[in-house]
C-alpha cells in the first residue's frame, strides 16, 4: 500500500476536524474523498501533505512512518499537494511557480524534462510562462497548480477541489488530465465537491462525514447505497 | 533662482546621497518584505559597524575596507543571532518594531558609553577626494558609496530572481505553508536572509564612517527618509529601495537649493503620503 491512514485525528486548537478518518491509496489508483461541506476533507489532506500535524493515529508513506517527518521534507518523499482555492504564488512568475514545484534536490535534477512534460500537458502555460501566475485565468492557474505539483515528481498527488470555480469544459480538460497521470502510475487522493464527477473518475472512494469516514467501495457499489444516493447525488 | 551650476551639484550630491539611503533601506526592505520583520535595530547596528570600522582605523591603522571585511561577517552571525532569537520567541511582524526600537536604544547606550555623545570624523587623506566633470565636483566616496549600493541591489535583484533559494524566499513571503509543502525550509532560509541583511548593515556602516561624520544620536537622524525610501521602492524588492533613494536624495537636494535644507525632510514625507494616497499600481 502506498498511502495508510489509520485513525488519523486531526484538530485546529481544542476543535476536532477530523478523527477517526481512515484511508488507503495504492499506486496508480485514484481514490476519491467525498463528504459534505465541513466533514474535514481539506484537513485531512492537509494533515497527509504535511501542513498540519495530526493528534492520534498513524500515516505511512511508501512504509514509512510519517510521524516525525518535517512539513518541509514530505514532498521529498513523493507527496505532491494541489491545495484548495490553487494557492499560487501569485507574485510570480508561471514558470517560477512550476520550479518551487522542482525545489527538492531530486526533482531539481529533472527541471527540464519536467517542465516539458508540464508544457505539454499544458501547451498554454508555456506561452504564458512569463507571466505573473496571479493574472491568470481560473482555468490556467488550476493548470499551474496541477504542473507545480508533477514537477515534484511525486509517487502521489493529492488534489483538493481542482473543479472549484471553473467552466464545466475546463472541468472535463482538468479530469482527462487527471486519469492520464494515474495512467502513468502516480496515485492520486482527490478531494471534490462534485460528487458525480468524482465517483465517475474514482478507482475506489470514501464518505467522509464529521470527520470519519463512514463508508468506502468501489464506485458502483457506494452509488448503489441508498443513503449516498440520497444525500450526495439527488436521487 | 540658483544657477544651472548650482542645481546641478545639488542634482549629483543628491544622487550620491540618495544612492547612501538606498544602501541603508536594502537590508530593511529585504528583511520587511521578505521575513515580515521590521527591523529598526538596522540603524543601529549600522552606526555600531560605523563605530567599529573607525576605531579599527584610530587604533591600528587598518584601512576601511579591510575593517569592512571584519565587520560585514561578524554582523552576519549578530544578524543570525538575532533572527534565532525572534523565532525563538515568535516575534510577530508588529512585535519585531518594538523589539527592535528597544534593541536601537540599548545599542545607542552601548555607543554612546564607549566613544561618548562627541562626535568622530574618520580622518583620511581621501576623504575630501573629488574630480570634476565639467563644472561639478563629485566626491569620490560618495560615488564609492552609491556604486556599491548599486552593485548590492542589482546582485541581490539577480539572486532573488535566478536562484532557486531566491525563488523560494520569495514563495514563502507569499505562502509559506504551500512554500513548505513543496520542500521549502523557510527556517533556514530565514536565518540567512537575516545573516545577510545584518551584513548589509555593516557595509553600508563602512560608508558612513567614511563619509559622515558619527555621533550616536546619527542614529535616529536616518530613520525617517529612508523609511520612506523602503516603503517607495515597495517593500521587499532591492532594486526598487535603490531607485527610490536616488529619487528621494535628488529632490531632497533640488529643494536645499531652491529653499532652505530645512525644507529636505519634507520632500521625502511629502513624496511617501502622495504616493501612499496615489496608491499607484507600482507600489
Amino acid at each position: 500500500m502506498l498511502l495508510e491512514a489509520r485513525a488519523l485525528s486531526v484538530a485546529y486548537g481544542d476543535a476536532p476536524a477530523v478523527w477517526d478518518a481512515s484511508l488507503e491509496v495504492d499506486e496508480g489508483e485514484i481514490v476519491s474523498v467525498i463528504g459534505p461541506n465541513g466533514a474535514g476533507k481539506t484537513t485531512l489532506i492537509n494533515a497527509i501533505a504535511g501542513m498540519m500535524r495530526w493528534r492520534s493515529g498513524t500515516l505511512h508513506f511508501a512504509g514509512e512512518d510519517m510521524a516525525g517527518v518535517a512539513a518541509h521534507a514530505v514532498c521529498g518523499r513523493g507527496i505532491a499537494l494541489v491545495p484548495e482555492g490553487r494557492r499560487l504564488f501569485t507574485r510570480m512568475s508561471v514558470e517560477e511557480n512550476l520550479e518551487i514545484g522542482c525545489y527538492v534536490a531530486k526533482a531539481r535534477a529533472h527541471r527540464d524534462v519536467s517542465l516539458e512534460r508540464v508544457y505539454t500537458l499544458f501547451p498554454i502555460l508555456r506561452e504564458k510562462r512569463t507571466q505573473l501566475a496571479g493574472l491568470l485565468s481560473g482555468g490556467q492557474q488550476q493548470m499551474v497548480a496541477l504542473g507545480r505539483a508533477l514537477m515534484a515528481r511525486p509517487r502521489i498527488v493529492l488534489l483538493d477541489e481542482p473543479s472549484l470555480g471553473l467552466a464545466p469544459s475546463i472541468v472535463d480538460d482538468m479530469f482527462a488530465i487527471i486519469r492520464a497521470i494515474r495512467d502513468e502510475g502516480v496515485a492520486v487522493l482527490l478531494v471534490e465537491q462534485n460528487v458525480h464527477k468524482a465517483l465517475e473518475i474514482a478507482d475506489r472512494a470514501y464518505v467522509l462525514e464529521h470527520g470519519r469516514t463512514v463508508a468506502s467501495g468501489d464506485p458502483a457499489t457506494l452509488m448503489g447505497q441508498p443513503h449516498i444516493r440520497e444525500a450526495y447525488l439527488g436521487l | 533662482m540658483p544657477s544651472a551650476v548650482v542645481i546641478g551639484q545639488a542634482l549629483v550630491s543628491g544622487l550620491l546621497a540618495g544612492g547612501l539611503y538606498g544602501l541603508l533601506a536594502l537590508g530593511l526592505s529585504l528583511s520587511w518584505g521578505l521575513l515580515r520583520l521590521v527591523n529598526l535595530g538596522y540603524f543601529a547596528i549600522t552606526f555600531l559597524g560605523a563605530y567599529l570600522v573607525y576605531q579599527l582605523h584610530e587604533s591600528y591603522g587598518i584601512a576601511p575596507w579591510w575593517a569592512a571585511m571584519l565587520v560585514v561577517p561578524l554582523f552576519f552571525c549578530l544578524g543570525v543571532a538575532q533572527h534565532w532569537v525572534f523565532l525563538r520567541f515568535r516575534v510577530s511582524e508588529l512585535a519585531s518594531l518594538l523589539v527592535t526600537f528597544g534593541l536601537s536604544v540599548i545599542v545607542e547606550s552601548g555607543i554612546q558609553l564607549v566613544w561618548t555623545a562627541d562626535y568622530r570624523r574618520l580622518e583620511t587623506h581621501y576623504a575630501s577626494a573629488s574630480f570634476k566633470i565639467g563644472p561639478l565636483y563629485v566626491p569620490v566616496l560618495d560615488l564609492a558609496a552609491c556604486l556599491a549600493a548599486a552593485a548590492l541591489a542589482w546582485a541581490t535583484w539577480a539572486w532573488l530572481r535566478w536562484t532557486y533559494v531566491g525563488k523560494a524566499l520569495r514563495a514563502s513571503a507569499e505562502d509559506p505553508d504551500i512554500a513548505a509543502a513543496y520542500g521549502v525550509d523557510h527556517k533556514r532560509l530565514s536565518y540567512l536572509l537575516s545573516g545577510i541583511c545584518a551584513g548589509y548593515a555593516g557595509v553600508a556602516g563602512a560608508f558612513i564612517a567614511l563619509i559622515s561624520t558619527l555621533a550616536p544620536s546619527q542614529i535616529w537622524a536616518w530613520l525617517g527618509v529612508v523609511f520612506a525610501v523602503v516603503i517607495i521602492g515597495r517593500v521587499g524588492n532591492p532594486v526598487g529601495a535603490l531607485v527610490a533613494g536616488l529619487l528621494i536624495g535628488a529632490s531632497e537636494s533640488i529643494a536645499m537649493a531652491f529653499l532652505s535644507p530645512a525644507w529636505a525632510p519634507v520632500v521625502s514625507f511629502s513624496a511617501l503620503i502622495v504616493l501612499l494616497l496615489w496608491q499607484p499600481d507600482w507600489l
